[in-house]
Order: C-alpha cells, then structure tokens, then sequence
C-alpha cells in the first residue's frame, strides 16, 4: 500500500494543487497531512478545505493553532505574526470548524505522525540536527516517526544504541532493526534550496519511503500574494526555495 | 404584621414576620437575620419598630448598608423599601401576606429550605475554590473528568481531542469544540467546531464575554463559570 504524506502548505494553493495532481497518478490509498496548512500564503480557506477534502489524517501545525486563536503570537518571528494577523483575517469560520477537528498526533500502522516533535508536540520543537533527533528517538514507540515543521526533508536513522545519522538519499528502504525520524518537506514553502513542492511517498509493503519534488506555477503564487500585500520576504523566498 | 424578605441572587431565601421591637441582622448565628457571607458584619445592622415605624439602624459595618441603594446610618423604612447588605437584598413589607403570617414562638417566623441553604453554602464553597485556584475556575458538573478546571491561561481549549486542556463528551463534538478566551478584563468563550453545539445558559453561542455562575455547555459536558477576581 502507497501512503503519501504532505505537511506545511501554507496557504500555497498552486503547490498543493499539483501535488494532489501528482498523488493521483502514483496510485496512492491513502494521503496523511502533518500539519501547517495555512500561515505565509494567501488561499487559506481553499487549502483547508482540499487537505480536508483529501486527507485521511490530518494534524495540526503551529501556524494553524496561531490562526485559529489558540496561542499568542509572541512566539512568531516579525513576518510569521503578520502573515498569522492577515490568516486571522482571512479565515472563514467554516475552515476554523474543519480545523478544530484536525489532531494533534497520530499513530498509523507503525508510523507515529506528528508536526513539530513526538515528545512535546505542543510545545513546536523543531527537530534540525541529530542531537534534537537524538533526544526524540525515545518518545516515540513506532519505528518511524513522520514530521514536518523544519521544511526540510530530512531523513535521521538511528540503529540500537548507535548514535543517530542523517540519511542524505530521496529515498531508502526502511531496515527493521532501524528506527526513523522523517522530515517530509514541505509543499507549500519548501526551504532547503529546491523551489518546487515536497512531499514524501510510503511504500508499507517494501517498506521504503521516498521524496517526490513537484513544480508548481510559483509566479501565479507571488502574484497573487503580492495582491493579497503579503510580506515581501515570504514572497521572494517560495521562489528561492529557503 | 410587617414581613421582610430576604434574597440572594435574586432568589428568595428567607421570609422574617416579626412581632420583634427590634431585628438583629448579621454574619454571627445569634442574629434573627443571619446572612451567612462574607462582606456581612458580624451584627451588621438592626430595624427597630415603633407602633408603625420601621427605623433601620448600621451598627457601623464595615460595608455598609445601603436602602434603594443610597448609604444609610439610619432611616426611616417604607414599604417596598430594598435594604442592601452584602450580597443579599432585604425588602421590607409593612404587612406580611396573610398566610404567611403565622408567627412561630419567639415571634419570628423563618422559612427556609435546604435549596436555600445550599445556594448560600455553594456561593461560600465557590469563594473558596477561586481562592485556592487562584482565579477563574470552570466548575465541572456533569460529564467531566474533573470538578474543578482553572482558567488562567490566554487560551484555554475545550473538546474530545486528547490534548486540548478541558476533555468535553459528545458523539459530534470536535477535537477542539470551543476556547475561552481572556479579552482585557474580561473572559469570552467562542465556539469553534460546527458538528457540534456551544451553549451558554441554555443557548447556542458562537462567542459570548463570560459572567459569574454562567453555565456553559460544550457537547454533553456542563460546567459552570466561576469568576476569578470577584
């Protein structure tokens, strides 16, 4: 069975749409979302209501908690507030009805599903480097744990009592006597240099896991948050890919 | 025979017909009117009868005494007129209703029942709850998991989901049904999930600024709100 997971799509609503395209022709059961569907973009509503749509599981992210009032936004860097203020705005009360059925974690087959860390999920952790890994290989009783949170698809494995280590492949087969920590990067603003949207597809059979990269329209996308006079940081970034 | 009815929160807990010269009204047992309650001196005030007239005296307490809301030292009473001690309102009546005005042995007739009492008896227990708590607190009172639940955070979440911070029941209810909210001085509850209902003494709410005693339901969970800086 082929599961895809999706997380942080931040209101990209071209990302998204191409990459529920993409899903389709892979021949996917099943689609998981991580969490962060809005915060940054400018389609909010239009994205919760596909991720709703399409998505079995479906997890918050701290961006989605912020935006639906639940936090205040002292822990948000300058331009992440002004983009939760302008989603705040935006945001109908039917999304903010779907969102509040989204989880928080969830466990399916032996993958632990998370946004930002299995230990403290609401606390927002992000998991960078192996030390953070490290710490978090214990909170967790599955052998793979499926975050999202960082943008960066990252792949940490830690065998027995080795130390962990970061896989740098797009896609591996999963060992039994291995534990995972997976990042699957993030569709609608991917950070780690490569524009176009990630996602990450699940093999449970093999097992093996692997990154898919999508292009989208990312100029539609600029234009559209130039209209909607988003923060120009956040516009030139989804271009650059960081 | 004059009659003086006794409210608090606007329910009736007592009714006094007296053939008394004098009432002692006050926190202390050994008062005719005891007003059990804290802004309530211990022998708070007295009414003093003269033939027809009705004087009400304060026994200089510490909160005063206060008749159709305007301070008194003392004051001739007139029918209808509402003295006010505390947290409980006094009426006067120059004469009593007619069934009512079967007078017990020592001249002063009380009736109280236990209803009565246990309004007055929760209103204590809830000081000390807030108290203890330290603030506003979500009392739980049916299909809870707790019977207390404080309200100190910014945001607290209320659902079926296992991490928001109030656990509700409801076959519709959604991970997170509704938030309470701190706005200035004020606390709001807002509604967000849809499948299922926010209600708030008995109606449905999507947000709604929070008084004391308000009984706020989410799903099949009932609680009642208590405010913190009372």
């Amino acid at each position: 069975m082929k599961i895809a997971l999706i997380s942080d799509v931040h209101a990209n609503l071209e990302a998204l749409e191409k990459v529920l395209r993409d899903i389709e022709k892979e021949g996917v059961e099943k689609i998981h979302f991580l969490g962060d569907a809005v915060g940054y973009g400018c389609d909010p509503n239009k994205c919760v209501r596909l991720i709703n749509k399409h998505c079995d599981i479906k997890l918050l992210g701290n961006h989605d908690y912020a935006a639906m009032g639940l936090e205040s936004l002292e822990n948000f860097n300058y331009i992440a507030q002004t983009s939760i203020e302008w989603t705040q705005k935006k945001l109908t009360d039917k999304s903010i009805a779907m969102l509040a059925d989204f989880d928080m974690s969830a466990v399916f087959l032996d993958y632990f599903l998370v946004h930002s860390s299995p230990g403290t999920p609401e606390d927002w952790d992000y998991i960078l480097g192996v030390n953070e890994a490290e710490e978090q290989f214990s909170r967790f009783e599955e052998s793979v744990c499926l975050v999202g949170h960082s943008h960066l698809p990252t792949i940490f494995a830690k065998k027995g009592e080795n130390k962990t280590s970061i896989i740098s492949k797009k896609a591996i087969e999963l060992n039994k006597d291995t534990k995972y920590i997976v990042n699957v990067g993030s569709v609608g603003q991917p950070r780690d240099n490569d524009p176009r949207a990630c996602y990450l597809i699940i093999d449970t059979e093999l097992p093996k896991i692997y990154y898919k990269r999508v292009e989208y329209d990312v100029e539609k996308t600029q234009e559209k948050m130039r209209k909607a006079v988003l923060p120009d940081f956040l516009i030139d970034r989804i271009a650059l890919g960081r | 025979m004059p009659e003086i009815v006794v409210k608090f929160d606007d329910k009736i807990i007592e009714r006094v017909v007296s053939e008394k010269k004098r009432i002692s009204i006050g926190r202390t047992g050994d008062n005719d009117i005891v007003l059990d309650n804290r802004g309530v001196s211990r022998k708070h005030a007295q009414i003093e009868f003269n033939g027809q007239a009705a004087v009400i005296i304060d026994n200089e307490s510490l909160n005063g005494t206060f008749v159709n809301n305007r301070k008194i030292t003392e004051e001739l009473l007139r029918d209808g007129d509402s003295i006010t001690i505390g947290k409980f309102t006094l009426t006067y009546y120059t004469e009593g209703k007619r069934e009512e005005s079967s007078a017990g042995l020592d001249g002063t007739m009380v009736l109280n029942t236990k209803k009565q009492r246990d309004l007055i008896q929760s209103d204590k227990l809830e000081k000390e709850i807030v108290q203890r708590m330290g603030g506003s607190v979500l009392l739980g009172e049916e299909n809870c998991d707790f019977s207390e639940y404080r309200i100190d955070r910014d945001v607290t979440t209320i659902g079926k989901a296992k991490f928001v911070h109030i656990h509700a029941r409801g076959f519709l209810l959604s991970g997170i049904q509704a938030k309470i909210v701190k706005e200035a001085d004020q606390t709001a509850i807002v509604n967000l999930g849809r499948k299922s209902k926010t209600k708030v003494n008995g109606e449905q709410i999507s947000k709604q600024m929070l008084k004391n005693g308000d009984i706020v339901q989410v799903g099949k969970s009932i609680f009642r709100y208590v405010e913190g800086s009372r």
